[in-house]
């Protein structure tokens, strides 16, 4: 595999042929904003427009999880343009995400307070009108429950259910604001016949969005983290 | 030449279909034959075309007349609609319009029985002649250049041979005798840049797929048309679809794809069922197959129908659509030429830049770049709607003013109103004022103004239209066809369309327009595809250009147009109200209209739900009904009598 | 819309997934002529649909919801589309969906509960030279205008019970064993 040399914010880095820029970022230790790329996965949906990056020589800002390295390729993480189109993307997935940290299964673990401590962006924004969906919460297993109100509908879940595990009981349902992640009908998880309760859509949810209801697994959950 | 196929098998071929065709065609234009073609297109039928030819059917046989009567495409003067071109014996083929059954037993009479041309509902003569003023004296027709329009309205679409017999397929045997790369070059040489809007030189398209030579590669062609208020490729496909076919036919031969769809709205099903038909006797005839023509190059066509999703006109969304999966766009690059439908390297083309792939082989690239401007060749294909005296397709070319365009040939605006701005490319483009009427038709004269070329939709709006409430609208639409992928347009086209409602509602403030400009600018950069990065447009456009209309309804709560529903108000001139009338009561559906002391009529201004109905019931001698703004300024009137309650005991 | 019994919709839809498969390898299509014969889309239909192409039904779903196309309840007997393109905006389209609702006592997308009637609203049909436009059981109504609702309820609802009168007239003389209809005499 051919080594590529690109920079990074000053730093060099050394990275395969064919890496995306985010990845090769992120194992470089250098953060970048990201909620829907993931690295198995064969294309990235490019969704959630966090993980844009500034490259040398482009005449605007790209999403770095789309960008392959190039021999010599000068990237900065942030700058003016940058900062400015990555804030704008947070404060709206902000400004219809159901704020509720100290309650939230996700506290302290979740990806959007990662994004706001880094980037330094406050949580709570005021750019935009606060829209609270108040969609109703699936709460029929014992094992996890699906709470849309607190979902970027990142896809990573269902990526994980249709491609890595194959029940294929979750997928995208309705169009624009009104899409979200949903069962066969919306019907209630309990239903699910298909569904085996292997936990990896909760494992890779990166909010509160599904969450473990169990205690057992609650618990087997930190140990593994830990 | 090439090798690979047999031109000359091919060429005999056509030559005979030709000669089939030439045959069939002349018996119509024979001058002792006679016929009525009956513009039966979408708009035509809904005018009333079928009771129209029905009637002249009867009317015709009951005078023991022979004509054949024919149903045609969309002719593209769809204000004159129902219309029918009429040709006896000893006359040129007469176009007239407004027609009705009773209209055309009168017309039956008098033209065929009387000689006398019935001149009121004579609209011109179709060809040269010493006896009538023709179509092409009037400005409506006389300063368009019909090339994309060239056999809409004056062949039956539905025949394969009238659509030969007036020079169908002959591009395509052309380009057969060139190889692929002569092709190519004199497709650069016409300049062709696609008409779906995005403007990008055809020939790039093509030569990205002749570079993956032997991969299997497809073709699509959009006629998806989600542009409210667009109906070109509509009118295309339902009047001269052999014009596309034969498009794609080029394209593929060209390329080397074996196989192209189209894929079409499903709300358009004339269209669908006219693009089918089209295939269907290609196929019959041998232009379509295993071997077109004996000639060994083999090209079929199959039809897609959209399901309803405005995003799918978007080339990646309308892969995966026809994939049989959820329309959503996907990042670009790798572009679809590189891997397309299926991962197949795949063109996407339109309607229009496809029904003029013929024209360049058969006039050649010179004579096609002879119209239009420096970078813009050819003509740009319009549907004219809105406050507009001649609604219908309008085609002209390119670098021709949007005032020649509005007053010249669209006959300017009716009823005696202020012009004030056209909006062009649909929900993607946006509004330009009177200022900017001399602005050429061109792709780049386009953008420069702010607005696109788009999908060639043309609305006028006039003093009547609220520029807020417009880009409202647009915003409205955008947000609901959003396919919900991207943050940008998700969330974005959301708080815009919030914050104009607010607006549209007095409830505007005057940091507002800054906050619209910034999120609009961050939508633009940051969307996925370009749904999102043209939603904002409409705003952008009408801020820059209208930035007196938002701020009168920001600081003064006013609608200068009176639409705001919530800034406007109903009220009855007490001077101009007559006592004995009670029309406007009865329309009124929340009964909100109740009489004074003196039985003048007075709105109700805490039921009133500004319907309009009390406007339109009101007789005009009296015209009593006017809207105010800002509701303020309502004079006040005498209260409502309260309903005396009759108890029952 | 003739109203169709769930049962005999799903048996209608294996037939469609049984005949010509070849030309249903794609998933909108299938579903296309399903809508297109019910009306809508049952729920078990989905899940046959789901099982016939190796699809999971949130899948089916998750396309079936994507699209404008497709309704998942039954159209009323009379479904009316207004049309709210750009044209027929301008020249005051929201005004007669606004009357066609009030008079319905019915919100887009939903149907009377009688049956009668269901509205939804729709983007250009191309019939922009006769804004505003309005679609009634398949029939283009242009140049509509909101005192033209009530004329076209009324002519609709004189009509259906002109047709039921006929109807009960026809089933009340018809003998038992039927007989011979009327031959119509040339004028």
């Amino acid at each position: 595999m051919a080594h590529v040399n690109i920079t990074i914010d000053g730093t060099p880095v050394k990275t395969n042929e064919g890496d995306k820029i985010l990845w090769a970022a992120l194992e470089a230790g250098i953060y970048i904003p990201h909620l829907c790329a993931i690295k198995e996965a064969e294309s990235p949906p490019a969704s959630c427009r966090l993980c844009f990056v500034e490259i040398e020589g482009y005449s605007s800002p790209v999403t770095s999880c789309t960008e392959t390295v190039k021999e010599g390729m000068k990237i900065k993480t942030r700058s003016p343009q940058v900062d400015r189109l990555v804030k704008s993307a947070f404060d709206l997935l902000m400004s219809v995400h159901h704020l509720e940290c100290k309650n939230c299964p996700a506290n302290r673990r979740c990806a959007l307070q990662e994004v706001a401590k880094k980037m330094k962006f406050p949580l709570r924004q005021k750019t935009h009108q606060k829209i609270e969906m108040e969609l109703p919460v699936d709460d029929s297993r014992s094992d996890f429950g699906l709470d849309p109100n607190r979902c970027v509908l990142c896809g990573r879940c269902i990526w994980v259910c249709n491609e890595l595990v194959g029940c294929r009981v979750l997928d995208f349902a309705r169009r624009g604001l009104n899409m979200s992640v949903s069962t066969f009908d919306g019907a209630p998880l309990a239903k699910q016949e298909d569904c085996t309760g292997c936990l990896k859509c909760v494992e890779f949810c990166p909010t509160g969005a599904l969450y473990l209801n169990s205690d057992e697994d609650i618990i087997k959950a930190e140990v593994g983290r830990l | 030449m090439n090798a690979d196929i047999d031109f000359e098998a091919a060429q005999k071929a056509f030559s005979s279909l030709k000669e089939k065709a030439d045959a069939e065609w002349g018996k119509l234009l024979d001058d002792n034959a006679s016929y009525v073609l009956v513009g039966a297109a979408t708009c035509g039928r809904s005018a009333g075309a079928l009771e129209v030819e029905e009637a002249f059917r009867e009317e015709l046989k009951s005078h023991g007349i022979e004509a054949t009567v024919i149903q045609v495409g969309c002719f593209g003067h769809c204000y004159a609609e129902p219309l029918a071109i009429v040709k006896r014996p000893g006359y040129p083929s007469m176009l007239y319009g407004h027609l009705s059954p009773i209209i055309v037993k009168n017309l039956v009479q008098r033209f065929f029985l009387e000689e006398d041309p019935y001149f009121e509902i004579f609209l011109g003569a179709i060809e040269e002649n010493d006896m009538f003023p023709r179509m092409a004296d009037l400005p409506r027709y006389g300063l368009e250049t019909r090339r994309l329009l060239r056999r809409c309205g004056l062949i039956d679409p539905e025949n394969i041979m009238h659509a030969i017999a007036n020079d169908a397929y002959r591009g395509f045997i052309i380009t057969l005798s060139k190889t692929r790369e002569e092709a190519l070059e004199i497709c650069k040489a016409s300049g062709l840049r696609g008409l779906g809007g995005g403007g990008f030189p055809a020939w790039k398209k093509r030569q990205m797929l002749i570079s993956r030579e032997g991969e299997e590669c497809y073709l699509i062609c959009n006629a998806d048309e989600g542009d409210p208020g667009a109906f070109m490729d509509r009118t295309i496909l339902e009047s001269d679809p052999h014009s596309v076919v034969e498009g794609m036919l080029i394209e593929g031969w060209v390329t080397g794809a074996g196989e192209g769809f189209v894929y079409v709205r499903d709300e358009y099903p004339l269209a669908v069922a006219r693009i089918h038909k089209a295939i269907v006797q290609a196929r019959e005839t041998g232009l379509l197959g295993e071997s077109v023509l004996g000639s060994g190059f083999g090209f079929d066509i199959k039809v897609i129908r959209g399901a309803g999703a405005f995003v799918c006109g978007e080339e990646t969304a309308m892969i995966a659509s026809i994939e049989g999966k959820r329309g959503m766009p996907r990042v670009r690059p790798p572009y679809p030429t590189e891997e397309g439908l299926y991962g197949k390297p795949t063109v996407v083309n339109n309607v229009k830049t496809l029904a003029a792939a013929p024209l360049v082989f058969t006039e050649g690239s010179e004579k096609f770049a002879s119209v239009g401007t420096e970078t813009s060749k050819g003509t740009a294909l319009f549907a004219l709607a809105g406050k507009t005296a001649n609604p219908g397709l309008v085609e002209v070319p390119m670098g021709t003013t949007l005032r020649e365009v509005i007053f010249d040939i669209g006959g300017g605006v009716p009823s005696g109103k202020k012009f004030k701005a056209v909006q062009i490319g649909g929900p993607s483009g946006g509004c330009l004022p009177e200022s900017m009427l001399d602005t050429p038709i061109d792709f780049d004269s386009l953008i420069e103004a702010g607005a696109i070329m788009g999908s060639g939709g043309m609305v006028i709006l006039d003093e009547d239209n609220c520029m807020v409430d417009t880009a409202r609208y647009f915003l409205e639409f955008t947000q609901k066809e959003s396919c919900g992928k991207c943050t940008f347009c998700r969330i974005g086209t959301k708080h815009m369309l919030d914050k104009l409602t607010d607006i549209s509602e007095g409830k505007g403030k005057p940091e507002d327009i800054d906050y619209l400009l910034e999120l609009a600018q961050n939508i633009k950069m940051g969307s996925l595809c370009n749904l999102g990065k043209t939603a904002p447009n409409p705003i952008l456009t009408t801020i820059k250009y209208f930035r007196d209309e938002y701020e009168a309804h920001i600081n003064e709560k006013t609608c200068p147009a009176k639409v705001c529903k919530s800034l406007t108000a109903y009220y009855i001139l007490p001077d101009k109200c007559v006592r004995s009338c009670d029309a406007c009561v009865g329309s009124c559906p929340p009964e909100a209209i109740y009489s004074n002391s003196k039985r003048i009529k007075v709105v109700d201004q805490e039921l009133c739900v500004k319907c309009d109905s009390c406007m339109g019931a009101c007789p005009p001698e009296y015209d009593a009904v006017i809207k105010i703004s800002p509701v303020s300024e309502v004079p006040p009137s005498e209260p409502r009598p309260e309903k005396k309650e009759t108890v029952k005991e | 819309m003739e109203v169709v019994e769930e049962q005999e919709i799903l048996e209608g839809i294996s037939t469609i997934l049984d005949t010509e498969p070849e030309q249903f390898r794609n998933l909108i299509s299938i579903l296309q002529e399903v809508q297109e014969r019910f009306g809508y889309l049952p729920r078990e239909g989905m899940i046959k649909i789901a099982e016939h192409l190796g699809l999971s039904p949130a899948n089916v779903y998750g396309v079936a919801t994507f699209y404008n196309q497709f309704r998942f309840t039954p159209p009323g007997k009379c479904h009316i589309k207004v049309c709210l393109g750009t044209a027929c905006h301008i020249k005051g389209g929201d005004l007669i969906m606004d009357q066609w609702k009030r008079r319905l006592e019915i919100d887009e997308g939903e149907r009377t509960e009688d049956g009668e009637y269901s509205i939804e609203r729709v983007g250009c049909v191309g019939c922009c030279v006769m804004a505003p436009v309005s679609i009634v059981q398949d029939e283009v109504v242009g140049d509509m205008a909101p005192n033209r609702v009530d004329g076209i309820l009324l002519q609709h609802q004189i009509a259906k019970e002109k047709a039921e009168r006929e109807a009960k007239k026809q089933a009340e003389s018809i003998p038992p064993g039927g007989t011979e209809p009327a031959e119509e005499y040339p004028e």
